[in-house]
């Protein structure tokens, strides 16, 4: 009996068997779900940018006119400033003792001015006498015609010794304005973003890797949002947006429309490497954040949505 | 009737037996050859497998396959979010960059770069650590099967020292700390796959212009996925495919340019052959010696119909049977080598295939015999 | 009516060839025979002479060439094939030379066959084929395999499988000759006790002489034709001619 059955009943396990492995193996994997769920946009057409958060009044690299050592620094990362604070200063010993020197040269040809005046009255005098003694014959004409020219040479003399003072003074005036060229002062009013310079380091005049010091407008932010130029076409001046803050897409803002950059440029991407690839080309739309109380600072990116109602 | 004609089947227990076993055999040589050619194309896409969460790969026009990777620009992730019905759209890299074992050796892995905000796109099981752990400075999740295997440090005098979170690694020359191992489904190539964020990514790779490799996209609620991809496609000029679909061409492509289901094709229609020619001639010489009986029923009475009826449900009987069997042993094998690098899958359409491929070559089978039956007159039964 | 005649089987010029051309083999020269209800008719001759061609054109399981054959009023040539296995079912029962007993089938199991094929339901069937092997003699060996049974059992088993579903014509093929004679003679006893009925014929082909005594009328054939038909001395012949 058993040998009988056996097929028959091996088959049905069979069967059995590769269903149970049919179901086993075709249970798919559940995904992770995502670590942070992705921005959704509020429209139903838009044009999808990468943003980047900036100032009102774009972020100022500050540099300095002459290069030096640093020798004191004002302000720091956060300082509130006005136009015209200071924000540092270059060492300026050097100009401090120029100006000494200049300051008494000035003294100097200041009294060599009195000296010539005093030398031409002298000689005047002595020429005014000379003219009697020659009327009554006492002295030669030679003698008389010398002293002439002694006096005019005592006047050349007297002028070249004022232009010498007026020198000396413009000398005196440049080294003042160099002393003030060491403190670097803010240009607008707003915010130190960011301090790379401290006491003891040299400042280099001209375009550095790095800035100096940044600052910027932070009252409200800017956004730069880049929108690849294929997509250029279907935006429109004045177009309502929304940006969301990487990382939560809860966190979002409504954005102020404020100026197309009117120049396309080529877009960098964000490697962190010491050299930057160009990737494509991008237009560059400026907005303005509405939200105040929104917590973002300049530099971070936001994921950034712009209506394109066809 | 029918129970005449199983008697008479099984009591020529020999040849029941043979039948039987030839078709069996057949069975489980087309079921077992399927199922592993299925599992190696499975393996074509088992990346996509991996990521489920997207609906819709973009890809550059000129992709093939999955593992042709022909990079996008960076802005692309935002042309194709500006198309409408788009719920979300993350870039993803992969490539396939050197990693330096610290013994010296070099390994190819598999990196894959996910969008570093949402990490879409991450390994379907982390086995240990969390995929939020990529956040860390340097941070890879490394499967566990590389990381056991051939990212290994492997000590002088021989032993192996699995891959573990806090080991550093070295990719492309750049560092690379352990923050995760992760269960991938095996790849084609059987290379280590390495996660990182795509930032990190871009660093590890070498320079190139473009390192971009897919946009992966969810539609919004209600959107049809292909019209979607159409106005993908005519919006952004790239290549849009829903997942089945990029599994197909993907598959497709491994169909057309290599000799695998040659070569696997081969060896299911040798089954299938050695099955008509085993179980075929059994059958036939079972109906033949039984041909006297057969030629009995028909004197009494027995209809052609019936009689047709009956080789009919042999041939089922043992149809049935070698199939069940044949396809139970298949099952076994897969089962048994479940934990090796030997690919299997058995969709129920498998299944379905192999009792097909069985149901023909029974009734290839059968049609001799009925033949023989419906020729057969029944004034034999008077012949000595 | 030909019930009315009291025949049950009638042949006239019955003629059949085998083959063709050269090979042409004249089995039947033209038979005429007519068996009565509750007969027993013995056809009798030597190998060749046709007797087995006439019993299977007479059975419905070979096709005539020529002339006329009438089993209980029914024609075979104007039946299709399907009304023929259908007639065959209901009407004929067979005994074999061979036995063609199915060997993987019980003796009850096999001799429930005709009735199975007339469609019974299983169970029915083997209580009905136990019975009629009971009658038999083998109502102990119901559950044996052919192989299980010596000659005589085996004939008796196809006995109660010809009779099992009480047809009107029972056709034998030698059912002696494979058995010695005394089994023989038993099966012989067997047959006419238990087969012959008032509505029913039995045409037994057998060139065994020592049961010409269980015939009512022999006939005998040489090369395709009836030589002779001789009445036997048997009562139930003279029962019915009164």
């Amino acid at each position: 009996m058993i040998r009988k059955y056996l097929p028959p009943v091996l088959a049905v396990f069979g069967i059995g068997f590769a269903i149970w492995t049919v179901i086993a193996g075709n249970k798919e994997i559940p995904p992770l779900p995502p670590v942070v769920d992705p921005s959704a946009p509020p429209y139903k057409s838009f044009v999808a940018g990468s943003g980047i958060v900036e100032t009102n009044t774009e972020n100022i690299s500050i540099g300095t006119c002459i290069s030096g050592v640093v020798s004191e620094v004002y302000v720091s990362v956060g300082t509130k400033i006005k136009t015209g604070d200071s924000l540092f200063k270059l060492d300026d010993r050097d100009l401090k003792a120029q100006l000494e020197v200049r300051q008494s040269a000035l003294r100097e040809s200041e009294a060599e001015v009195k000296v010539s005046r005093a030398t031409l009255a002298d000689l005047k005098d002595q020429l005014v006498r000379a003219k009697i003694l020659a009327g009554k014959r006492v002295i030669s004409d030679d003698e008389l015609e010398r002293r002439r020219y002694a006096v005019e040479v005592a006047e050349a003399k007297l002028i070249k010794a004022r232009t010498e003072v007026v020198s000396a003074m413009a000398y005196v005036n440049e080294t003042k304005v160099n002393l003030e060229r060491a403190i670097v002062r803010s240009p607008v009013d707003g915010e130190v973003l960011q301090v790379k310079i401290h006491t003891g380091e040299y400042a280099l005049a001209g375009i550095t890797e790095t800035p100096l010091m940044l600052i910027g407008n932070a009252e409200p932010l800017n956004v730069r949002v880049d929108v690849d130029e294929n997509d250029a076409w279907r935006l429109r001046a004045g177009a309502p947006a929304v940006a969301f803050l990487r990382g939560n897409r809860e966190i979002q803002t409504p954005l102020k429309f404020v100026r197309f950059e009117p120049f396309i440029v080529p877009k960098k991407s964000l490697t962190g490497d010491s050299v930057e690839r160009v990737d494509t080309r991008v237009l560059q739309v400026i907005y303005s954040i509405e939200r105040k109380d929104l917590q973002v600072f300049a530099g971070q990116q936001m994921d950034v949505y712009i209506d394109a109602a066809d | 009737m029918n129970f005449i004609a199983l008697k008479m089947l099984i009591g020529d227990r020999a040849k029941y037996l043979g039948i039987i076993f030839g078709l069996a055999f057949a069975s489980l040589l087309i079921t077992q050859q399927m199922a592993i050619f299925l599992g190696l194309m499975t393996r074509t896409y088992g990346f996509l497998t991996d990521t489920p969460q997207p609906d819709i790969w973009v890809v550059d026009p000129k992709v093939q396959y999955i593992d042709d990777l022909k990079p996008l620009r960076e802005t692309d992730v935002l042309r194709v979010r500006g198309v409408e019905g788009v719920a979300w759209a993350v870039r993803l890299y992969k490539g396939l960059l050197k990693a330096r074992l610290p013994n010296g050796t070099f390994q190819n892995c598999i990196v894959v770069g996910l969008d570093d905000e949402t990490l879409i796109g991450g390994p379907p099981v982390i086995l240990e650590g969390e995929l939020s752990n990529l956040r860390h400075n340097d941070a890879i999740i490394v499967d566990n099967v590389g990381a056991d295997g051939k990212l290994a440090n492997v000590t002088p005098d021989g032993r192996r020292i699995p891959l573990r979170i806090g080991d550093t690694m070295e990719l492309n020359d750049h560092r690379a700390i352990v923050a995760g191992i992760c269960r991938v489904t095996r790849t084609f190539q059987s290379q280590p796959v390495v996660y990182t964020t795509y930032s990190r990514a871009t660093v590890f790779a070498p320079r190139e212009r473009k390192l971009m490799s897919f946009v992966l996209v969810k539609a919004n609620p209600g959107y049809d996925l292909s019209e979607l991809c159409q106005r993908i496609r005519k919006t952004t000029g790239l290549a849009a495919y829903t997942k089945d679909e990029i599994k197909t061409i993907t598959v497709r492509y491994y169909m057309k340019y290599t000799g695998i289901p040659v070569n696997f094709g081969i060896t299911v229609i040798l089954g299938f052959i050695v099955g008509v020619a085993i179980a075929g001639q059994t059958f036939y010489n079972f109906t033949q010696d039984n041909i006297r009986y057969f030629g009995t029923l028909k004197a009494m009475g027995a209809s052609d119909f019936m009689l047709l009826k009956m080789v009919l449900l042999q041939a089922a009987m043992v149809g049935g049977i070698g199939y069940g069997m044949g396809v139970g042993a298949a099952s076994t094998f897969s089962f048994l080598s479940g934990r090796t690098e030997l690919s299997f899958c058995m969709p129920w359409q498998l299944l379905v295939a192999s009792a097909v491929a069985i149901a023909l070559i029974c009734i290839i089978s059968s049609f001799l015999s009925m033949w023989r039956i419906v020729k057969l007159e029944p004034a034999i039964v008077f012949k000595t | 009516m030909i019930e009315m005649n009291n025949i049950a089987v009638r042949c006239e010029g019955v003629t059949k060839t085998y083959g063709s051309g050269s090979t042409e083999v004249h089995a039947l020269r033209g038979i005429d025979l007519e068996v009565r209800k509750g007969e027993l008719m013995m056809l009798v001759g030597p190998s060749g002479s046709g007797k087995t061609t006439l019993i299977s054109i007479i059975a419905g399981v070979l096709d005539r060439d020529g002339g006329e054959c009438e089993v209980f009023g029914s024609d075979f040539n104007e039946m299709n094939s399907r009304e023929r296995a259908l007639y065959r079912s209901q009407n004929v029962g067979f005994v074999f030379q061979l036995f063609n007993l199915i060997p993987a089938l019980t003796a009850a199991e096999n001799a429930a066959a005709p009735l199975m094929i007339r469609g019974l339901k299983r169970r029915e069937a083997l209580d009905r084929a136990c019975e009629v092997l009971d009658r038999v003699g083998l109502g102990d060996r119901t559950r044996s395999l052919p192989s299980e049974l010596s000659g005589g059992q085996l004939q008796r088993v196809v006995i109660a499988r010809a009779i099992v579903h009480n047809p009107r014509l029972i056709v034998c093929d030698e059912p002696t000759s494979a058995l010695d004679h005394e089994t023989g003679h038993k099966v012989m006893e067997l047959l006419h006790n238990v087969a012959i009925g008032i509505d029913r014929v039995l045409i037994v082909v057998t060139h065994d002489a020592r049961i010409f005594e269980f015939a009512s009328r022999i006939a005998s054939m040489d090369d395709g034709h009836i030589m002779q038909v001789v009445n036997s001395h048997h009562d139930l012949e003279q029962k019915k001619e009164n």
